[in-house]
């Protein structure tokens, strides 16, 4: 029998569909009438699904990377797991708990960081807020300041934590953020985009913390937009797109998945949608992506290929033939990323 | 595998951690109210000026003999007219505070992105309310002292009455008090902005509880409407143990009346609360600024 950490089973979220969000495939026209006291009858709500029926099964001890574009339902899974949501439909337990019937138990065993840096007191300093969070994990008064004090010389916040929280770096208030999931030493993290807004040094110091609390035991369920992060952190990932996961294994497994295919980097200069169309149309070319570098006018051209060599000449051709001027050109093996286009059409960060 | 890799969470729940947890709300509310410096603005001078402007109307139509005064002596009983005014102010700036800062103050960790955080615990919910309004009752509590001060020495007051008496009518309001204040909370966090409603009970507190008049000036409907709003019996209350010496017995009446609608406004505040937690639950509005 597999010992899990979290397991959710058809989960969904639905909620009414904002005015005018123009997202005509995720609303759900068959909800029912809701009424509103004092008002009487409203008209059938349109609804919004932003998860629609998630299966998860994480193991204890492993890191779980959950990747997905901006809407995709992150978020509103994690929030589901931490009792911050209840689910429309399906359940999910944490740690064996229930997160609905038995939330509170499903709290003492989490440690969650969401995204963005406000979810500490700014006008507090960081051994205040530490303290604070503390009472509210119910961690004994007697062992509070050493457990703290033991978070501050990890996260190397000595020098100060006796500082307000509105003075420090947005590393250091993610660091306070990080102490404060730590704080009753959960068996499970729920880390909520942890490396978003971070400079590079701040994010590397955090990824390896991420990997040496695995080693200590938590089981980490991670959501992320950076794909080398996953990679490198990851035992398996989840790929959620448009409310369902549509992908689930291993980094490698998942790698594994094109790795007949092999993707094409172009670099050009004037570049335009037309030019796409033609490469589109070469036998063997899927997944076609450009964008913009910079101001100037030299575009980053990515596609896979069933076989480079006869889609090369091709590809050339199409391009001197338009006024545009190659500037380089690699092939390389499929990155995660590649996984992810091929397998939602998308880039990540989309 | 599982056995090795089992972290043993430091938590230990129960009634004790709760009130640890309760503590720990007061302490951080108190340390951030006192960390934002306006506190002195409103603590020494907003008592002084807010009456200031119906005390200075009274004084005019008083006459230049004073001989109004008269006319206001045998409709109230009381002789000390500053003092009137400056207790019925107080009690509506008392609601005023109370619905700003308790009604908003789940709004204000929403807006601050505190909210989420707070609630990711295994505190019991209510705590974070009640949390918030402690502090907010011992720095309205230092506001009524300070108030007292100035009345009696900048503007003469004499007040008669009893101390302990006052404190027991200071007492028996703060659950109607506060009660409108939590029910206010939890509405709030659901409609976002309430603007409007804190307007209009402080208009109708205004109007209807008599904080410079007596309610004797009201036609009878509005007096029958003043009998359904606990701030005319703390008002009465207070300007009575205040200002008279009439003893106990002159608010006995006033204080039962506080207690029934101190246990129908908690009850409220404390239905209206967890129906807001679980309906946030549903629909997300937690985190929604």
């Amino acid at each position: 029998m597999l010992d899990l950490a979290i397991e959710a089973t058809q989960l969904v979220k639905k909620f009414p569909a904002r005015a005018g969000t123009g997202d005509k495939t995720a609303e759900d026209k068959s909800a029912p009438k809701t009424k509103r006291w004092p008002f009487g009858k409203k008209e059938p709500k349109a609804m919004f699904t932003a998860v629609n029926g998630v299966d998860l099964q994480i193991q204890r001890g492993e890191i779980f990377g959950l990747l997905g574009p901006n809407g995709a339902g992150k978020s509103t899974t994690i929030r589901m797991l931490c009792t911050l949501l209840e689910p429309t439909s399906g359940t999910a337990r944490v740690n064996g708990f229930d997160t609905v019937k038995q939330a509170n138990d499903v709290r003492r065993s989490l440690g969650t960081v969401l995204a963005g840096e406000r979810s500490i007191y700014w006008k507090l300093t960081g051994r205040e807020n530490l303290e604070y969070f503390a009472a509210l994990y119910h961690i004994p008064q007697a062992i509070t300041k050493k457990r703290v004090d033991e978070l501050i010389e990890r996260m190397e916040l000595k020098d100060r934590a006796n500082e307000l929280v509105e003075k420090y770096s947005t590393g250091m208030r993610q660091r306070v953020a990080i102490s404060k999931a730590l704080l009753a030493r959960p068996p499970i993290l729920l880390l909520d985009e942890p490396t978003l807004g971070l400079d590079p040094q701040a994010a590397r110091n955090l990824r390896e913390l991420i990997a040496q609390l695995k080693q200590e035991g938590h089981t980490i369920l991670l959501t992320t937009h950076y794909m080398e992060e996953a990679d490198q952190l990851s035992d398996r990932i989840g790929i959620i797109d448009t409310g369902k996961v549509i992908a689930l294994d291993t980094p490698e497994g998942l790698k594994r998945r094109i790795e007949q295919k092999e993707v094409i980097k172009l670099e050009v200069t004037g570049w335009h949608a037309e030019i796409g169309d033609k490469i589109k149309s070469i036998s063997g070319i899927e997944n076609l992506m450009s964008h913009q570098q910079g101001e100037a006018d030299l575009w980053e051209v990515n596609m896979q290929a069933q076989n480079s060599r006869t889609a090369i000449p091709r590809i050339v051709e199409h391009i001197s033939s338009n006024g545009t001027r190659l500037v380089n050109m690699n092939i390389v093996k499929p990155s995660l990323e590649d996984v992810f286009i091929h397998l939602t059409g998308k880039a990540l960060r989309d | 595998m599982s056995s090795e890799l089992n972290v043993r969470s430091l938590a230990v729940p129960g009634f004790s951690a709760d009130l640890q947890a309760l503590w720990a709300v007061v302490r951080r509310e108190w340390t951030i109210f006192v960390r934002y410096p306006s506190w002195i603005i409103a603590l020494f001078i907003w008592p002084v000026i807010f009456p200031m402007g119906y005390i200075l109307t009274a004084r005019a139509l008083s006459g230049v003999d004073g001989s109004g005064l008269t006319t206001f002596q045998n409709r109230t009983g009381l002789t000390e007219y500053v003092g009137y005014i400056a207790v019925g102010t107080m009690v509506w700036m008392w609601q005023n505070i109370v619905l700003w800062a308790v009604g908003y103050s789940l709004r204000n960790e929403q807006m601050r992105g505190t909210l989420e955080s707070n609630w990711l615990s295994p505190t019991w919910r209510f705590a974070y309310l009640l949390g918030s309004s402690i502090p907010q009752m011992v720095s309205m509590l230092m506001l009524m002292l300070v108030s007292g001060l100035e009345y009696r020495f900048l503007f003469g007051v004499h007040f008669s009455g009893s101390l302990w008496l006052t404190l027991l009518v200071i007492l028996a309001a703060i659950p109607s008090v506060y009660g409108l204040g939590f029910a206010f909370a939890s509405v709030v966090i659901t409609l976002k902005e309430a603007n409007a409603f804190v307007f209009l009970v402080r208009g109708i507190v205004m109007i209807f509880c008599g904080i410079t008049y007596p309610l004797a000036m009201l036609p009878n409907w509005m007096q029958s409407v003043s009998q359904w709003l606990p701030q005319t019996y703390v008002i009465h209350a207070m300007r009575t143990a205040a200002l008279s010496a009439e003893g106990f017995s002159a608010i006995a009446f006033d204080l039962k009346m506080l207690a029934l609608f101190g246990l129908f406004w908690l009850a409220v505040g404390y239905l209206l609360f967890n129906i807001m937690e679980r309906r946030a639950r549903q629909t997300g509005a937690i985190g929604q600024y």
